[in-house]
């Protein structure tokens, strides 16, 4: 019982640690974190080395060594790269971002880099030709992009609904195989995805001709916006920008598509795939699983207090309690995860790790769970219990946990194994703020090599190995502990 | 002889339906109070006002000059005075018999572990249960268990001892066996208070009977005036029923 005790508690301080940690060294040059999109080819996706290309990738990548500063890069969707800057999460996005006066009001944006305009991509065996054809139909679009904001404003006009997705390839597939008739999508990538084998065509003149701008938070980033304004000059005037754009539009440029056909055509079973992508895998993995031991170990502690708070005398305390478990409880925890990363720092200014948010939102929804099992164990001890003890003259507090806890806490053994497993799975909600665990390991890798079936299937025997692991480990937990 | 319990026009109500109407009681040092009556006369919560197991709406009650419903008195400490054991046992599940019994006299500071356990040993020879220190609860029969409660509640050295409908949930060859050591433990002098339907129990042992109905004491005298002659229609009436069975 004892040794027990004193390996939960090294795990708790493991797991502050973690969390404290977080916060990285300074360093002497300066460094920014910058967002990009997970995958909008030729501006940003994942080569098969996991590491992010694409014209936006190579012009910061010239730009930082050329004004001397350092970056670190944190692909998420679009959407979410949008609302990060503005709580201040990054310091800045460059994501293909199209200049608008909207945007304006809330962005400050450097010098415009790419002339665009947005196109209706639709299926080759299509008979849409044109916007009048798409009356009771419905198109796609990505949240948050210009081609969404494009498509809403004529949705009315041509008698349209538009269905919103989060990254280019899901959108295309959505196309492809018929759920939506169109795809609105900026030009330029559109060209270069058909290009590459997207099997698409573009049935519309470029509208709402914009500029992509690198963006920042509005009259809060001057000396970056400053440096991108100048780091862009200079590679403008000695041709490497060209060079860069060329790279990946012109004839015999990367082919992002190709090499992922490439990638799948002599790599035919599952194992290759796997071997590929270890590394990242496991990364994602052991991300996972650091999210799942801290989330559980500090839920736990704060569903207990939660649930002892519930059983006690006091009116307020319990209605604290009954409160707080209403909230998380009710709370979707995607909703939870976006209010406390972008939400809060929205409102305070104060950036929170990526991690920290997420181990934050694990306490808060899966405490609320585990508070109300706790109490609810507690309160199904027979009630004789508690009078007895107290007829002994033993006080409350004593009592509670001398007697009624004990008693309590072999009756919630069984949820906690339940709630361990729940929380593991609950992780891959956080892949919508940016951390990279499983799930998102899973949605760069296909972005990459577009094999959606093999890799969530690689992913869900990898969830199910994992959880069977855990249900082992509790149950030996479990019979120790009887 | 002192008086250790008084109780002074003791009112309860349980939101609107009074189950308590004005009751008066007190109880000297020694003497055992058989209390009985119909089912829902009030006699188990009276019992249960005595150490604050239930609130009172009303009145007051006095354990040794202390009145248990002050808030400024440590009902704690009262409480260690009196024990009280229960219909249905309530023995602690996860806690051997030998824990059970030591573990208020340990927590409250009261004797050492070993004191306690030595104390215990003892108490379990007399209710004739040496042998089952070291078992779970669960496998002890009813007549044992409830045997093991009584002690329990004696490890503390209480002054005075409750019991509430003790044998109800007895099968009938228990029965004896747990009467008997509630006899014996009159006999020694223990202030006792019983809600019981055991009539002979109460002709046999009670220094006095207590007739409750519908919230009110409505009789109370030696076994004898209670027994042979009642003077209340509704004591005549309920003995009538439970002994000319």
């Amino acid at each position: 019982m004892r040794k027990w005790l004193i390996s939960l508690m090294a795990l708790v301080g493991l797991a502050v640690g973690i969390i404290v940690s977080v916060p990285a060294a300074h360093a002497a040059t300066p460094n920014y974190t910058i967002t990009t999109d997970t995958t909008f080819p030729p501006f940003e996706f994942q080569t098969d080395g996991g590491k992010y290309r694409g014209i936006d990738m190579d012009m910061l990548k010239e730009i930082s060594k050329r004004e001397n500063f350092t970056y670190t890069l944190k692909p998420m969707s679009f959407n979410a790269g949008v609302q990060a800057v503005q709580a201040g999460q990054v310091d800045g996005i460059v994501a293909g971002m199209s200049i608008t006066d909207e945007r304006k009001s809330t962005f400050d944006f450097g010098t415009p880099y790419y002339k665009s305009g947005i196109v209706m991509a639709v299926s080759p065996k299509s008979d849409i030709k044109g916007l009048s054809d798409l009356k009771g139909k419905t198109v796609a679009a990505k949240t948050g992009s210009a081609g969404a904001d494009y498509a809403r404003e004529i949705s009315k006009k041509y008698g349209f609904k538009v269905t919103f997705f989060n990254d280019s390839n899901t959108m295309y597939n959505d196309v492809a195989i018929g759920n939506t008739v169109a795809a609105f999508e900026d030009q330029p990538v559109m060209a270069y995805a058909i290009k590459q084998g997207t099997n698409l065509k573009i049935v519309t003149k470029p509208a709402k001709g914009n500029w992509y701008g690198f963006g920042v938070k509005k009259a809060a980033n001057a000396e970056l916006l400053k440096k991108f304004n100048a780091g862009y000059d200079k590679i403008v005037k000695d041709g490497t920008y060209d060079k860069i754009v060329k790279r990946y539009l012109g004839d015999g440029g990367y082919n992002y598509k190709k090499n992922a056909a490439d990638q799948t055509a002599d790599k035919t079973t599952i194992w290759d795939l796997v071997k590929e992508n270890q590394s990242a895998l496991l990364n994602g993995l052991v991300k996972t699983l650091e999210l799942t031991m801290v989330g559980i170990i500090l839920a736990a502690i704060w569903g207990i207090f939660l649930g002892i708070l519930g059983v006690m005398p006091s009116k307020l305390a319990r209605g604290l309690s009954t409160t707080i478990i209403y909230i998380f409880r009710g709370l979707p925890m995607l909703v939870l995860a976006f209010f406390i990363y972008i939400g809060i720092p929205n409102l305070t200014g104060q950036k929170i790790p990526a991690f920290t948010a997420g181990v934050i939102t694990l306490i808060l929804n899966e405490g609320a769970y585990i508070g109300a099992f706790v109490s609810g164990g507690f309160k199904s001890v027979a009630p004789g219990q508690l009078e007895a003890a107290r007829s002994l003259g033993l006080p409350y507090g004593k009592a509670m946990r001398k007697v009624v806890m004990p008693q309590g806490v072999r009756l919630i053994i069984p949820s906690f194994i339940n709630q361990f497993i729940i929380t593991l799975k609950d992780t891959s909600i956080l892949s919508a703020i940016g951390i990279i665990e499983l799930t998102q390991t899973g949605t760069l890798i296909i972005a990459r090599n577009l094999q959606g079936f093999r890799v969530w299937l690689m992913i869900a025997v990898l969830y199910l190995i994992v959880i069977t692991l855990l249900t082992w480990l509790s149950n030996w937990v479990e019979k120790r502990i009887k | 002889m002192a008086t250790v319990i008084e109780a002074r026009d003791v009112h309860k109500s349980f939101g609107k339906n009074e189950v308590l109407k004005g009751l008066n009681l007190s109880v000297e040092e020694g003497e055992v109070v058989v209390m009985i009556g119909p089912s829902g006369s009030g006699k188990s919560t009276f019992l249960r006002s005595l150490n604050k197991l239930e609130d009172i709406s009303s009145g007051e009650i006095t354990i040794d000059g202390q009145n248990v419903n002050q808030p400024k008195v440590n009902i704690d400490k009262i409480r260690e005075k009196v024990g009280m054991v229960f219909q249905h046992f309530n023995l602690f599940p996860h806690l051997t018999v030998m824990e059970n019994m030591i573990l208020a006299p340990v927590q409250l500071g009261k004797m050492t572990k070993s004191e306690a356990t030595a104390n215990a040993k003892q108490l379990l020879e007399r209710v004739g249960l040496a042998d089952k220190a070291d078992v779970k609860p669960d496998t002890l029969s009813g007549g044992q268990k409830q045997r093991v409660a009584i002690a329990r509640a004696l490890a503390m050295n209480p002054e005075i001892m409750l019991f509430d409908e003790p044998t109800s949930a007895l099968d009938p060859e228990m029965v004896g066996d747990v009467l008997s050591v509630m006899k014996e433990l009159a006999e020694e002098g223990m202030t006792m208070i019983v809600v019981t339907h055991e009539m002979g129990f109460a002709k046999q042992v009670a220094d006095r009977v207590v007739f409750f109905a519908d919230g009110y004491i409505r009789e109370a005298g030696t076994p004898t005036e209670i027994f042979n002659n009642p003077q209340d229609p509704r004591t005549r009436d309920f003995l009538d029923k439970v002994l000319n069975v």
